[in-house]
């Protein structure tokens, strides 16, 4: 098995990172990632804190090109267009690539809003398309029936839980082929990082996700397939059960077994 | 023995706490008292002073433009006009420019440029007002008289050469009133608001630059994500986000605005006939009262008096407009 492919699923590959390196100005984060990621699967990344995961994260939707000074080299190919290209519209790349960060961060508007600010973005809707579209993706996040009746009110006055499942909603609504997702649950109480945790189990059928988490037992439960980085690199990258049960490098079997980390 | 010390000790420390928790509480409240008692004071003394002023003409004194006191005949319309014409224009200049200016320092700017910027802004602030004033008198009001009057009257009002109206005058109602004048000099309404524009951008942008940096980047890094632009982060989440603080510092500017007396005394030009015309001199109610105080007597140092009054009457109706402004957003937005 090489690193780059994982074995078992025979799903078709969404995303393939193909020698890529990240700089912080000086700071060489990512060296030379290869990965392909399998669609309509949960890949999960983990690894200790500063290995590069939520940097590697972070290029799949280039939001990283908002700061100056940082600089990604080598491919990531997205249905086999080269996203890192000059010529790869921002615009074009987030309509496909979503993304949920680890904060619960609703806008500061209604709840209505809050998903229908996206889609505006990207699509014309009439008033009716766009009520379908909201209550369509606010379903999908299993949030419709509890804000049903309140969809006017402001975003802020739900619980933290329900918070980061708007914030899927959000993502979802603009109809994405890909999620990220950056430790979704770390600000989360048990029970509302279940319900998250359900969610993407119920959502992988629709769309390519990828969940960054420093919780094992998450990775463990919820992915398909594993990836362990360890100091900008890739370190194992396979099938969640044999990353977890006999890893292939002494160092996965460290961090898992709880070594380091 | 000890036992029964130890508790009188104790009941001691309380009986003490408890006075000095009282004393302090007094002290507080006096605090703040402070302030109550200096604001109704003020307004009650201009309040009493004008009252001959207020007595004589009645409500006559808020509507008339006739301001002679050779036949001792007041009325507060044209330094009321000058006071909220100028004070607008200022926000209407000033708002923009300091949304621009902050955006800039908290957004795009470079990081080593942000702080420079932002020291020469409150650095700008510090300026005292007579300065403003003599570089609006000496520089810039002349310059306004040579190369912008003209234009602006030629293209939107009358010409001042053979008194036509220009195109745009005649086609657009409202407008040659506001930009026609006869009067040669650079003095006026329009450089008074600019002048004062100039002054308050500090203010304004110093503090839309500090809560600017308080919005938390996952929430613009969750608007970028789902393809917003910069200009649309800054239109949609940026500002709905800060909005009450935004809110407060151009208030905060517009109080400076309304009070400020020197800079405006010296680029108005003083005059107490009303023109519509925002190239014409007028007056406010600070400058009025700063030229006319020396040597006023009887009536006219009583009408003086009900301006100030009426200073703070605008004041205090300008910030319930901001407060019940402030409302009905909050509501829009389902909160």
């Amino acid at each position: 098995m090489t690193d780059s492919a994982p074995a078992a699923s025979a799903a078709a590959t969404k995303i393939t990172v193909r020698d890529l390196h990240f700089h912080y100005g000086d700071f060489h984060a990512l060296k030379g990632i290869d990965m392909d990621v399998p669609e309509k699967q949960v890949t999960s990344i983990i690894g200790p804190s500063g290995c590069g995961k939520s940097t590697l994260l972070r290029i799949f939707n280039r939001i990283y090109a908002i700061y100056p000074k940082l600089r990604a080299e080598g491919s990531i190919e997205l249905d086999g267009d080269n996203i890192l290209a000059p010529g790869y519209s921002l615009n074009r790349l987030r309509s496909k690539v979503g993304m949920v960060f680890q904060k619960p961060v609703p806008f500061p508007m209604t709840i209505f809003e809050n998903v229908a600010y996206g889609i505006r973005h990207h699509e014309k809707l009439s008033k009716a398309e766009m009520e379908n579209r909201v209550e369509q993706a606010l379903r999908s996040a299993a949030l419709w029936d509890e804000v049903k009746d309140k969809l006017k009110q402001n975003a802020l006055g739900l619980s933290g839980g329900q918070q980061q499942r708007l914030c899927i909603a959000r993502a979802i609504a603009l109809k994405p082929e890909v999620l990220l997702l950056d430790e979704p649950t770390s600000a989360l109480d048990p029970i509302a990082t279940g319900r998250i945790e359900q969610l993407v189990e119920e959502l992988k059928g629709e769309f390519t996700i990828v969940i960054v988490t420093h919780n094992m037992q998450q990775a463990a439960r919820c992915s398909d397939l594993t990836a362990f980085m360890y100091l900008g690199e890739l370190v194992e990258f396979g099938p969640t059960e044999m990353i977890f049960t006999k890893p292939g490098k002494k160092q996965t079997e460290d961090y898992i077994t709880g070594r380091f980390g | 023995m000890s036992i029964v010390s130890s508790t009188d000790i104790l009941e001691q420390r309380t009986r003490r706490d408890a006075r000095h928790e009282r004393l302090f509480r007094w002290l507080l409240k006096g605090c703040a008292l402070i302030v109550l008692a200096a604001l109704l004071g003020a307004a009650g003394a201009t309040l009493w002073g004008g009252r001959e002023a207020f007595t004589t003409f009645g409500w006559h004194f808020l509507v008339s433009s006739e301001w002679d006191p050779g036949n001792d005949v007041y009325g507060a319309l044209v330094p009321v006009y000058g006071t909220l014409v100028t004070s607008f224009i200022a926000l209407l200049i000033a708002v923009p420019v300091s949304f621009g200016i902050a955006l800039y320092l908290s957004e795009v700017a470079p990081a080593w440029l942000r702080t420079p910027v932002a020291s020469a802004i409150e650095l700008l602030a510090g300026i005292p007002s007579i300065i403003y004033g003599m570089w609006g008198l000496f520089i810039f009001a002349p310059f306004f008289a040579e190369h912008f009057k003209p234009w602006l009257t030629n293209n939107l009002g009358n010409k001042p050469d053979d008194g036509q109206l220009s195109w745009v005058a005649e086609h657009v109602p409202f407008i040659g009133k506001l930009f026609g004048s006869d009067y040669p000099f650079g003095a006026s309404i329009l450089v008074a608001g600019i002048v004062l524009a100039i002054m308050v951008i500090p203010f304004i942008s110093s503090v839309m630059r500090e809560v600017f940096q308080t919005v938390p980047t996952p929430l613009k890094e969750s608007a970028y994500a789902l393809g917003s632009s910069t200009w649309e982060v800054a239109w949609n989440i940026v500002l709905p986000y800060t909005r009450s603080a935004v809110i407060g510092g151009i208030f905060l500017g517009l109080g400076r605005a309304l009070g400020e007396t020197m800079a405006v005394t010296f680029v108005l030009g003083n005059s107490m006939r009303l023109s519509s015309s925002l190239l014409d001199p007028g007056t406010s109610i600070a400058s009025a009262i700063a030229n006319q105080f020396s040597e006023a007597v009887g009536l006219q140092k009583s009408a003086l008096m009900a301006l100030a009054f009426l200073l703070f009457v605008v004041t205090f109706i300008v910030l319930l407009i901001a407060r019940l402004m402030l409302r009905r957003l909050a509501s829009k937005e389902g909160r």
